[in-house]
């Protein structure tokens, strides 16, 4: 299934877009979504290291606003946001 | 009472006056405005401008949940609060956050307007883009988000 991955702060520069979508097996996890995009990041951006280190501390977020855990299951054609370390204020 | 807001700065201005005009009652005797700013030097770089990004709805989210947690956690029940936060770009010395509290006394207004403005920094998803003198820019490193 296909799922769309939102972009924050700077996991921006992921994409010139403001989202990355993914090809993923029913009923994957997050823990599962984040290693696609470290795949992605491989391949993309040759491994770069900044990139990687963003996905390795994100949290990610459900389509409904809640903050999701690593076990958390995608359910079909559902809109995950990536939520990098923040510092607003 | 509580007004939180994302302000997309293209579209609109963050302005003092709406805070003003929201906390205001005779019922309160103290009122608090906090105010966050671009600074001019980050980490030994001269800053021009701060782009902000944000998850709206999660930022209004917990703006929500940490008004609702100061009933139990501060034992202020009487208040007026205005929060909102700026989205997009923003030039040096001009606002990015307005909190406005409103309270009987100004011990827990303090603590109040206090107890905010450390919340979001741990809580809201919100990111800084600072940008330099040299035209470069960099999204700021920040810290994981924390759950309750």
């Amino acid at each position: 299934m296909k799922i769309k991955l939102e972009l924050f702060g700077a996991s921006r520069d992921l994409s010139n877009k403001d989202y990355l979508e993914f090809n993923i097996d029913e009923k994957s996890s997050i823990k599962e979504l984040r290693k696609k995009l470290i795949n992605y990041v491989d391949d993309k951006f040759k491994g770069n290291y900044n990139f990687k280190k963003i996905i390795e501390t994100s949290t990610f977020c459900s389509e409904d606003n809640n903050i999701v855990s690593d076990n958390y299951k995608i359910i079909k054609d559902k809109k995950i946001g990536i939520i990098p370390p923040i510092g607003g204020g | 009472m509580l007004h939180a807001k994302v302000i997309e700065i293209k579209k609109e201005k963050i302005e003092i006056s709406r805070a003003e005009q929201f906390v205001a009652s005779s019922k309160f005797g103290a009122s608090i405005f906090f105010t966050g700013t671009v600074r001019d030097v980050n980490e030994n770089k001269k800053v021009t401008g701060i782009t902000y990004d944000s998850h709206d709805d999660l930022v209004i989210k917990s703006f929500e949940e940490i008004y609702k947690e100061v009933d139990e956690k501060l034992h202020i029940k009487d208040k007026a609060v205005f929060i909102e936060h700026v989205k997009g770009y923003v030039r040096l010395g001009e606002i990015s956050i307005v909190i406005a509290v409103a309270c009987p006394h100004r011990s827990e207004a303090y603590d109040l307007s206090r107890y905010i403005i450390e919340e979001i920094k741990k809580r809201s998803p919100i990111w800084k883009k600072e940008h330099y003198e040299n035209e470069e820019s960099e999204w700021l490193k920040g810290n994981p988000i924390q759950t309750n």
